[in-house]
């Protein structure tokens, strides 16, 4: 009975091709809609995480907020005291910051000067695209010794290879100190939180000796080791913080936390114009009704006749219901089609990966096949009720 | 013993038209046995369709009781009425209503189909069915491109592949021309002959002639 139905709803579509197509439209383009903006949601998401993650995901930054409690507890030394206070930390990194104009071959460029260690690079999975990092003794010897950002090098040196190079830091009290290039870093993508390519890193203890002369670090990069999850690190390091230093004197940083944050923020984002563009299904699913009432009214004389054979109201009212569903679902795959072009027509020219996803799909066929009992449905009991003999005589 | 296909008791159909009822049959009785051949005759408006809609289950009476094989079909709903109209009554109409779009072949499966017979069954006895109205040849072809005679021979098929207790035709040569007519005709006698019992609406008083049993109404009422 089922592929009868379905044979008929085949013929009767295909009696009326340019009724059918139309009343199509508003199905395909509504499942195309849904379809469309799930995808572009996870590749979006996708696209999202993969820029936050640039700089590593078992990263933690806590960026201090010195207050008179805590401005002499933020020391070098305290970054000991983190990675022996939490499980799962590999390294903390002590990080100084300041600015200046950095000078050379007649052309000054605006800098933010970092001073870490050696292991900084390796944490934040920075490479050298000349010269390498300063040495773990010129650190510990106060060497005045840089490693310039990718756009610094390119801005002052161009072409040149600056490595043993000299250039001049230019404080903002004004004072010029004049410091070696040992490394330039290739390009990285902008991560959330630094600007690796407008950086110069110098060593820890050349700044805080010869730069500065400050000891309240301003961050601490702390490396999370492998097995555990960087989440719950970044929480046990603030609990950690909230009892010994108080919440008010930091704020920790964590790529993986924004990208929970992030692809949340889109899930929300995506399914809320997900339901927007259900709204469109809707309207497509009363084109639906119109249509079947349509060819309910048309076709009075044919259900009479059926009634007359020996059809019951329920066999009148499965024929309508499956022929509104067909309806919908071949509406449905052609959206998902619709959809799946739209979306790989967005990632190609946004430069993201598409990702299709099947559940996309599923809602897809899902929400059709809804549609199509759901509006298929008043139609279909028209149609059961209608008199027999009124039927057989209607022309 | 004859076997009583249709009982009859003190029928009657009224219509609501406004504010006053049209009694279209007012109180029938009547019983029509196995393989008898009966004409149900009388002017248009006599109440001779409304009497034929009742006997096949179509409509259901105002009151009195209908007795189809035995059966009460009073209080009976819609999807019980189906059963009997798909189990007992084959129709053959005047004006053929074939489903348009189906060949003669699936037209004929119909009521098989709602009967629950498996495919293969179905064109089998619909097969055979086309073969005894002389259509085998014709059971792949729609309805538009059959003539009249050979439509109301489909129908035919139609109306008896389901082996249904009564046969109910209504006026089933008139839309056709006096010699295709005849055809038709000789078709329900052999039918007749074959066992079935069929009840012919008309108001051809020749053609009622040929009937072995008349029935003749007249507003609403059975004359003789």
């Amino acid at each position: 009975m089922f592929w009868e139905n379905i044979k008929l709803a085949l013929s009767a579509m295909k009696s009326s091709k340019m009724r059918t197509a139309l009343s199509l439209l508003g199905i395909v383009i509504g499942v195309g809609a849904v379809v469309a903006i799930l995808n572009l949601g996870d590749s979006a998401s996708e696209n999202i995480s993969k820029s936050i993650n640039a700089g590593g995901t078992d990263i933690v930054t806590i960026w201090t907020q010195p207050n008179e409690r805590t401005e002499d507890v933020f020391d070098s030394e305290f970054a000991q005291t983190i990675k022996n206070s939490v499980d799962g930390i590999d390294k903390v990194i002590p990080q100084m910051m300041s600015s200046a104009a950095i000078r050379a071959n007649q052309k000054s460029v605006g800098s933010q000067i970092m001073g870490t260690e050696t292991s900084y690079f390796d944490a934040q999975k920075l490479e050298f695209d000349r010269g390498d990092s300063y040495t773990i003794s010129q650190n510990i010897n106060h060497k005045e010794v840089v490693v310039l950002g990718s756009a610094i090098a390119q801005e002052l040196f161009e072409v040149e290879n600056p490595i043993g190079k000299r250039v001049n830091f230019i404080m903002k009290s004004g004072i010029v100190k004049s410091y070696e290039v040992v490394g330039v870093l290739k390009e990285k993508e902008q991560s959330f939180t630094m600007s690796f390519n407008n950086s110069a890193f110098i060593p820890f203890n050349t700044f805080i000796t010869k730069l500065e002369h400050v000891k309240v670090v301003s961050s601490y990069v702390v490396k999370t080791n492998k097995n555990y999850n960087t989440i719950s690190v970044s929480d046990n390091i603030n609990k950690f913080l909230d009892t010994s230093v108080g919440n008010d004197s930091y704020d920790s940083f964590s790529p993986a936390m924004i990208t929970t944050m992030a692809n949340e923020v889109t899930a929300t984002l995506s399914l809320f114009l997900a339901a927007i563009a259900g709204i469109s299904l809707l309207v497509g699913g009363i084109g639906i009704m119109n249509i079947m009432l349509v060819s309910v009214a048309e076709r009075t004389k044919e259900i009479g006749v059926r009634k007359a054979l020996g059809a019951s109201p329920s066999i009148i009212r499965g024929q309508f219901i499956v022929e509104a569903v067909t309806l919908t679902l071949i509406g449905g795959f052609l959206g998902i089609l619709f959809g799946s072009f739209i979306s790989y027509a967005v990632t190609n020219i946004a430069g993201w990966t598409l990702t299709l996803s099947y559940k996309s799909f599923i809602v897809a066929v899902g929400f059709s096949m809804f549609v199509g009992i759901f509006f298929g449905w008043y139609p279909a009991m028209t149609a059961s009720r209608l008199d027999p003999i009124e039927a057989l005589n209607y022309e | 013993m004859r076997k009583t296909v249709i009982h009859l008791d003190n029928v009657k159909r009224y219509y609501l038209v406004g504010d006053f009822f049209v009694k279209a049959l007012d109180g029938v009785s009547l019983d029509i046995e196995k393989g008898e051949f009966t004409a149900i005759m009388g002017p248009s408006g006599s109440g001779k369709s409304t009497m034929m809609n009742l006997i096949g289950c179509l409509d259901t009476a105002t009151s009195g009781n209908i007795y189809i094989d035995g059966e009460n079909t009073e209080g009976m709903n819609e999807t019980e009425l189906a059963y009997i109209r798909n189990k007992k009554v084959g129709f053959v109409f005047q004006q053929f209503n074939l489903l348009g779009k189906e060949s003669a072949l699936r037209n004929v499966e119909t009521p098989l189909l709602y009967a629950g017979i498996k495919p293969r069954e179905r064109k089998r006895k619909a097969m055979e069915a086309l073969e005894k109205v002389g259509l085998k040849d014709r059971m792949y072809h729609r309805p538009n491109e059959l003539s009249g005679g050979q439509k109301q021979r489909v129908a035919i098929a139609r109306a008896i592949v389901s082996d249904p207790t009564i046969l109910l035709a209504d006026e089933p040569t008139g839309a056709l021309d006096s010699k295709t007519g005849k055809q038709i005709m000789e078709l329900f006698e052999n039918l007749n002959e074959e066992g079935r019992t069929v009840i012919f609406v008309t108001h051809d008083r020749d053609l009622g002639n040929r009937c072995r049993r008349q029935i003749h109404i007249r507003d609403g009422i059975i004359e003789r």
